[in-house]
């Protein structure tokens, strides 16, 4: 057994801190501006929103000992509804609707797996398989016809919907019409100086209300999850039922509201693509994400900081890919290679030399594809996010945990 | 007259294959602190949990305060002032203590949990009781002692009326026992009722001031006055039987070391060293004893043995090999049984049939394999000899080990792992929760696998135990081996006050 500090939030910092040094670094070395630009930044940014919302849905019903493999069916629901509602309301209706959406499907996924014992994978399965047909269906019944097809709805898309206001910062990012400070620090191209502009141009810059509001949901779900009565009773349902019914905690009450939680979660991801990433409904946009999110949240070991953290890398990976980074991913191979330097170095210390010398090897191979090349070819470059979710996984499982009782069937009553 | 605190009439309670309880009627009254007593499997726990609101009864009436009430779950119970330690832990193991103490009644602020008052609390109850816990640790990490106290704190922090406690004292020491009835005591001057379970009858007559005795699902006898009836008159009431104690006749240890510990340390993971340079021999028909207060390095010792925990210096030679970097699979099959100390955590899968649970840890031998293959019908035909040789009251070998009573549970333990002619035995309170008359059959068993060589470490809460059946005793303190004393002539006093550090 390894000795297992506590980090806090100064690490974090601290950890933060010394990545943008680095990344400063080989975007300097290989001259990949966009490795740190503030359009790769908002880019990141809008592309993680949805995943870390529908990642916050599996950890909400997660903790509560539901394993929502269903979020990708509710996400569907959620674009669905939102775009339905925001076409004819606006957008902010279309949130709201989103969210409803998505909550029907946690509330089936609910009284599924908590009332009548279904498998929660099955279950979840079928909701994902339900949402899909259940909106193309929907989609061609309600979106191809009158009103809705003059204003440009089809069997596979809606009518456009009003996306939702973007704000930047002003005087430092230019809000309303205010000089562009961290902007044209930018384009100086300096050491250190531009890519902190750059990121803090990225993470202040058109921002959508909406991801404001999904930024505020890591305090808040913390804060829930962790501090309140309610959220203790949830997390007790996830670590061991039997326990928290000893007490008197009213499980499935609490399961159902988690999952509910956690199926509105997944709704509102689905809402935001429709109102900020495409403002329109079409048939086939989450494309996964509600399966990366549940990546991003084992990632981010079933904590909304760590999730965060996850959604932001993969929204990243991701970024790079839209962007058609050959150049910046290229520089990045020099960052993640300098990564496993360390890494072989930690393990070293620790005496796991088969490790270290994994990532010895890891590192060189990397340093040598580097120097050998000037761009990665756009191939690699769309791989690039899963590659990366196999690399971090297999790296951060070794100190992951999850609830005790995730996954298993609960009858009340049923205690020894 | 007032009103009983607790009225149970007619009650009956059928599982599929047994009836728990048949017609069983008992007054508690308030104020009083009162034992239950009985073999194992006669239903107590079954009993309490219908007034806990955890069972329902299948017939008869509860009554409290004199009110007729239906209970549907804890939650109505504890509304009516009912709380209640349960002889299994209930507790959630990444909570920590606080959590675990405060869920479901949590002190609250503006909408938040005021985790200040909760630490505050528990500290004051904790010094108050007696009760040792650090309210801010995890509960995983913690071992039996340490759980029974969190356990008991939660009853106490909800303020209940009526307290049950269903073998509370099972892995507490004689000192933590006076130390917590005498609290319980000042308790109940304030109106207090207390209801307890309890296999260790000089407990059961110090301490309270009313007996119940259950057999086979009924109340053969009801509000003995402990002034009145002896231990003795207890054990016939409860088996029949006369009262058996730990003893050892003649000396059977031999010359031959079968386990030899030099110097062995375990760390926490934090670095701290639970258990700290003990050196340990055990020969061959020996028995050797180790007497300490849970929370000692006992539990730690015994998982460094097992190899469930790594050690971080020292050695281990087991028949003059040197086992220290071993895993625990090979060390079993090498010949060393294992009796853990939480039989829910590591003895049992609770959901599986009873034959499936004997062939856990010895699922690579004979009888329940063969050669890769599972075999079934000789895991089957042995589990059904160790239900007979243990006295495993089940109603057949097909049922989930969850449906046992919890002394059952720890008897298809004892004869899975006495199976096989282990050489080393590792045993963490045997006897915990086993009624005398099955104490007596365990102990014989052991005697005779002494008699045939088998060398034993035996950690027990039980005094009595640990004097009686231990050739050698050891006593451990803070992770270290303090003192060695002869059980031919040590006492329980004097040994509980070595345990505790008092002398040397
Ligand atoms: N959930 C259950 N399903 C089936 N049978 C059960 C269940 N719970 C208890 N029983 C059976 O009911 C009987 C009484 O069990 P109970 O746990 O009340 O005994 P006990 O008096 O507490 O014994 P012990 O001293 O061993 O704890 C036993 O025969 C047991 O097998
Ligand atoms: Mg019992």
């Amino acid at each position: 057994m390894n000795a297992v500090k506590k980090l806090r939030l100064p690490h974090y910092l601290l950890i933060a801190a010394g990545l943008l040094v680095l990344l400063s670094l080989v975007r300097v070395v290989d001259g990949a501006n966009d490795v740190t630009s503030s359009g790769t930044v908002e880019a990141m940014l809008r592309l993680a929103v949805p995943i870390f919302l529908a990642g916050l849905g599996g950890l909400w019903a997660e903790r509560a000992g539901v394993i929502n493999i269903g979020l990708e069916g509710m996400m569907i629901l959620g674009t669905w509804t939102g775009a339905w509602a925001g076409y004819q309301w606006g957008p902010w209706i279309g949130v709201l609707a989103g969210i409803a959406g998505g909550a029907l499907g946690g509330l089936l996924h609910a009284v599924a797996t908590v009332s009548f014992g279904v498998d929660h994978i099955v279950s979840g399965v079928a909701i994902n398989i339900l949402g899909l047909g259940l909106t193309q269906f929907l989609a061609g019944l309600v979106f191809n016809v009158g009103h809705a097809k003059e204003l440009g709805g089809g069997p596979r898309q809606s009518p456009p919907v009003d996306p939702i206001t973007k704000i930047s910062l002003p005087v430092l990012s230019g809000g309303g019409g205010t000089p562009d400070w961290l902007g044209s620090l930018e384009k100086h191209h300096w050491f250190l100086v531009s890519d902190l502009a750059g990121v803090l141009r990225g993470l202040t810059h058109q921002m959508s209300l909406l991801t404001l509001v999904a930024l505020l949901l890591v305090p808040v779900s913390y804060f829930v999850l962790w501090r309140t009565p309610f959220g203790l009773r949830v997390r007790s349902c996830g670590e061991d039922p039997y326990a928290a019914e000893s007490l008197g905690v009213r499980v499935y009450r609490m399961k159902y509201a988690a999952v509910l939680i956690s199926g509105g979660l997944a709704g509102l991801a689905g809402a935001f693509l429709v109102t900020v990433a495409a403002p329109i409904y079409q048939d086939g946009q989450t494309a996964g994400r509600g399966f990366i999110g549940l990546a991003a949240m084992i990632f981010g070991n079933w904590r909304p900081g760590g999730l965060a953290a996850g959604s932001l890398l993969f929204g990243y990976t991701d970024a790079m890919n839209v962007r058609d980074g050959g150049q910046a991913v290229h520089a990045l191979l020099l960052f993640v290679a300098v990564l496993l330097v360390a890494v072989a170095a930690w393990q070293a210390w620790r005496r796991s030399f088969l490790a270290a010398g994994l990532a010895a090897v890891a590192a060189v191979g990397l340093l040598v594809w580097f120097l050998d090349s000037d761009v990665v070819p756009g191939e690699l470059v769309s791989f690039s996010p899963h590659l990366t979710t196999l690399l971090v996984l297999a790296l951060a499982s070794q100190r992951l945990r999850m609830p005790a009782a995730d996954g298993l069937r609960y009858r009340r009553g049923e205690a020894r | 007259m007032p009103d009983a605190a607790v009225r149970l009439t007619g009650i009956t309670k059928r599982f599929p294959g047994v009836v728990a309880n048949r017609d069983v009627d008992l007054t508690i009254e308030r104020g009083e602190v009162h034992a239950l007593c009985g073999e194992n499997g006669a239903g107590k726990s079954t009993l309490m949990k219908i007034l806990y609101g955890m069972q329902r009864p299948d017939e008869g009436t509860v009554e409290i305060d004199g009110e007729q009430v239906v209970l549907r779950s804890p939650a109505d119970a504890i509304a009516r002032g009912i709380g209640m330690v349960h002889q299994h832990f209930k507790l959630a193991d990444n909570l920590t203590v606080l959590e675990n103490v405060i869920l479901g009644a949590e002190p609250r602020r503006f909408g938040r949990i005021d985790f200040a008052a909760a630490r505050a609390a528990i500290r004051d109850m904790s010094a108050r009781y007696g009760l040792r816990v650090d309210p801010d640790s995890l509960v995983q990490p913690l071992g039996v002692g340490d759980r029974q106290r969190v356990e008991i704190l939660k009853v106490l922090y909800r303020g209940a009326k009526v307290l049950i406690l269903d073998e509370p004292t099972a892995v507490l020491v004689p000192q933590e026992v006076d130390e917590l009835f005498a609290n319980l005591r000042e308790l109940r001057a304030e109106g207090l009722t207390v209801l307890f379970i309890s296999h260790k009858l000089d407990e059961v007559l110090s301490v309270a001031d009313a007996i119940s005795v259950i057999r086979r699902g009924t109340t053969v006898a009801t509000r003995l006055d402990p002034a009145e009836v002896t231990a003795r008159r207890l054990a016939e009431l409860m088996v029949g039987s006369e009262l058996p104690t730990p003893e050892l006749r003649e000396s059977t240890v031999t010359d031959e070391v079968q386990l030899d510990v030099a110097g062995l340390t375990v760390r926490t993971p934090e670095g701290r060293a639970v258990v700290d340079d003990v050196s340990l021999r055990i020969r061959r028909g020996e028995i050797v004893g180790l007497a300490g207060v849970e929370g000692n390095g006992q539990g730690e010792l015994i998982e460094a043995l097992m190899g469930i925990r790594p050690a971080a210096s020292g050695t281990i030679r087991y028949g003059g090999v040197d086992v220290t970097h071993w895993p625990t699979r090979r060390r079993r099959e090498a010949g060393i049984a294992y009796i853990p100390e939480d039989r829910h955590r590591h003895g049992l899968v609770l959901e599986a049939p009873l034959w499936e649970n004997r062939m856990l840890g010895h699922q690579t031998e004979r009888p329940n394999a063969r050669g890769p293959w599972i075999d079934r019908r000789g895991a089957r035909r042995d589990t059904a000899r160790i239900a007979a040789e243990y006295d495993v009251r089940t109603p057949g070998i097909d049922v989930p080990a969850g449906a046992l009573s919890g002394g059952n549970q720890q008897k298809l333990i004892v004869g899975r792992e006495m199976s096989g002619a282990p050489k080393l035995l590792v045993a963490a309170h045997p006897t915990r929760g086993i009624d005398v008359g099955a104490q007596a059959a365990i102990w014989d068993a052991l005697r005779a696998a002494r008699a045939a060589g088998l060398a034993v470490l035996l950690v027990s809460a039980d005094l009595e135990e640990l004097i009686g059946m231990s050739d050698t005793l050891h006593v451990i303190l803070r992770g270290r081996l303090v003192a060695e004393v002869d059980p031919r002539s040590v006492t329980p006093e004097d040994l509980g006050s070595a345990m505790t550090g008092a002398v040397s």
